[in-house]
């Protein structure tokens, strides 16, 4: 039938096409009629997300460098449960390791029936390497790591209203917070082919750069061993006055730089989430800056200081001091209610006296100049300092509907109203430093990755005062200080300050029995190169001890003495060579 | 078979080999030409595939280092934290100072 060479060779080639057009059909079906479809298939099983484990945060140092704030490596843990072969001893082994209950574990890793094929699951989040490397050693495919931070606090709960925290969500109280924009680091994350061990493929990688971006190191104004010296001794006052909290602010009136600030109560900024837990956000605001309060007579100073520098009284200006007042319905006595006669302003600040301010703001500055000098000081208005919650204090100004002639006679002794010891730091700062109100500040510098230094310059707010009227107040103050409150006097050195007891108002009125503390000061006199605010609240103690003068003027002292042979300021003696 | 026959048969012959000798020179070109190619555009996919791994496996390898740094970092700031020092301090017999003495050095 098959004759020949030829025919053979034809019926070959025939069979041979044949067999090859069933192929050559399905290329043209899968390569042109299903392409679309099988390519996105083949791109869903390949493509996936990755990146490179995320970049540290920036981390937080003192003025000396001593580190603050740092970064832990730790891992998240994960599982493919569908890929768990016995999930009972899995459970079993894991449950000691990630410090879960097991039953708690068996139930996460519990497949559903309904589920899907594929299904991941969080078991626990922040394990230590140490824990990981147990977790790689049990060699099982289905557990997954994934590299991550802790932030790590140095010095526990030492500054922990000035350095805060950030929550997942990105929320957070402090510095931290407020400077989250530059501390952040993290990862770049791309979608694309990968391969068999998640490794993006080779084209992926000239499609951009991947490398994690670290944080933005700062370096804050704080020190911490000034820092570390006020926590303690606002824990032994708080102890030894029985008081509720308190705060006490160090800052350099020279240049606004916060040196220390410490509040009670306070928290410990790694277990936020526990006290979040049991609502006691309360904790996370920071007294200093988040809290306003009625400052009391250490508020005099602003009333004397504008007094002065408006030119309406002079140093020999005198009033006679009846032992009361009474302007816009409201009487106004002295704290003491005694009668003191003839007296100055160095008799006012000496002997606290209400009806002398009183009769300042009332005789002799006028609402409006008075208010004019109370926001020149910044009261009113927040300071700009870099941190979550600043809180403006509360001024009523003759333009508000709840303005009274009232508030022109009792606000310049610090009653009626609110002012954050910030505030109140800021002020005093401007008389300490010639008139010059330095912006309050807590950033020192930004570290960038790329190696960049940037320093935040200090930053003038204003002259409220002039350098004349700055330098009587100082003197004036230093003088009440050598005569009526030696309690706060520093041996060696030259110092200024001003006591105040504020009573706590309560709904109708004020709180018979419970007061706020004050001193604030500076020193040394002259060219002071620190002033220290210090607020005790609620002190249980005797009645005739609750003063400021008896309880936070020791600590001011205390503190002043410590601070300046910290900061290595000789005393005055020294300064003034042998 | 006449001459003129052999003639024609012959050449015919010679300028079909020829020509099939050509084709398969020709052939064989693109073939090695197509095989040295593909063999430099493989060399050069699988130098970038492994470059690119290397790369990847060095971007991990600087993550690892970057967290170890960190690590050590946090340890040296726990080992230099105040109440770590203290306690050494206090262990190697040193008490806080009860009073500070200053000397005053003149300008020589």
């Amino acid at each position: 039938m098959l004759h020949g060479p030829d025919t053979r060779q034809r019926l070959i080639a025939v069979l041979l096409i044949a067999a090859l057009l069933p192929i050559l059909g399905q290329l043209v079906r899968l390569q042109v009629l299903e392409h679309s479809q099988h390519q996105s298939e083949a791109e869903t099983l390949v493509r996936r997300q990755y990146a490179l484990p995320e970049a540290p945060w920036g981390v937080i140092m003192d003025r000396n460098g001593d580190l603050l704030i740092g970064n832990v490596p730790v891992y998240d843990v994960g599982a493919e449960i569908n890929m768990i072969t016995d999930t009972v001893i899995a459970a079993s082994v894991l449950a000691p390791l990630l410090n879960r209950p097991e039953e708690e574990l068996l139930a996460t890793m519990t497949l559903s029936e309904s589920a899907e094929t594929l299904v991941w699951r969080p078991l626990t989040n922040h394990v230590p390497p140490e824990t990981a490397q147990k977790l790689r050693e049990l060699n099982w495919p289905w557990i997954t790591l994934s590299p991550t931070w802790e932030r790590y606090y140095a010095e526990g709960a030492l500054a922990c209203h000035t350095l805060g925290f950030v929550n997942a969500d990105g929320m957070g109280y402090g510095v931290q917070a407020f400077q989250l924009r530059f501390l952040r680091g993290g990862s770049l994350k791309r979608v694309g082919p990968v391969s068999g061990d998640t490794s993006p493929m080779p084209d992926e990688l000239t499609g951009g750069n991947l490398t994690p971006y670290p944080g933005t190191d700062l370096r804050l104004t704080i020190d911490r061993t000034i820092q570390a010296f006020v926590e303690g001794a606002l824990d032994q006052a708080i102890v030894d006055y029985n008081a509720v909290g308190g705060t006490i602010l160090v800052m350099n009136p020279q240049t606004g730089e916060i040196l220390a600030v410490a509040s009670r109560p306070n928290y410990e900024p790694h277990r936020y989430a526990e006290y979040a837990q049991n609502g006691e956000t309360m904790l996370f605001l920071d007294p200093a800056v988040s809290i306003a309060y009625e400052p009391g007579s250490v508020f005099k100073i602003v009333t004397v200081a504008a007094a002065l520098d408006s030119g309406r009284v002079d140093m020999n200006w005198s009033y006679h001091d009846l032992g009361h007042l009474e302007y816009g319905g409201v009487p106004i006595r002295n704290s003491d209610g005694a009668v003191y006669g003839q007296q100055g302003l160095q008799g006012i600040l000496d002997y606290s006296l209400n009806v002398g301010v009183a009769t300042l703001s009332t005789r002799e500055l006028g609402a409006d100049l008075f208010y004019k000098y109370v926001r020149a000081f910044g009261f009113g208005q927040t300071t700009g300092i870099e941190l979550t919650g600043e809180a403006r204090g509360i001024v009523h100004l003759p333009s508000d509907w709840d303005w009274s002639d009232s508030h022109l006679a009792t606000n310049p002794f610090g009653q009626g109203i609110a002012v954050t010891p910030l505030q109140m730091a800021m002020a005093t700062s401007a008389i300490a430093n010639d008139g010059v109100m330095m912006q309050p500040r807590i950033v020192a510098e930004r570290h960038y990755p790329d190696g960049r230094i940037i320093p935040i310059p200090a930053h003038e707010l204003g002259r409220p005062i002039s350098a004349e009227t700055a330098r009587a107040v100082t003197e004036m103050m230093a003088r009440s200080v050598e005569t009526v409150a030696k309690v706060a006097q520093v041996p060696g050195y030259r110092v200024a300050g001003k006591s105040g007891t504020a009573q706590i108002p309560t709904t109708g009125g004020y709180d018979p029995q419970q007061v706020v503390a004050s001193y604030v000061g500076f020193g040394p006199v002259p060219n002071p190169q620190v002033v220290i605010l210090v607020n005790l609240d609620r002190p249980d103690v005797p009645a005739n001890m609750r003063w400021g003068i008896h309880t936070a003027a020791p600590v001011f002292q205390k503190v002043m003495a410590r601070v300046l042979t910290l900061m290595g300021v000789p005393p005055s003696d020294l300064r003034a060579g042998p | 078979m006449s001459v003129l026959w052999q003639q024609k048969t012959h050449g015919v012959l010679k300028r079909k080999e020829k020509m099939q000798r050509l084709l398969a020179q020709l052939l064989l070109g693109v073939v090695v030409i197509t095989t040295i190619l593909a063999g430099i555009y493989l060399t050069l996919v699988a130098s970038n595939v492994h470059t690119a791994r290397r790369l990847w496996a060095m971007e991990h390898e600087i993550a690892n280092v970057i967290r170890d740094n960190q690590a050590l970092i946090t340890e040296i700031a726990r080992l230099s934290s105040i109440p770590v020092l203290q306690e050494r301090s206090v262990a190697l017999g040193y008490r806080p100072a009860e009073s500070i003495d200053y000397l005053y050095l003149g300008e020589p």
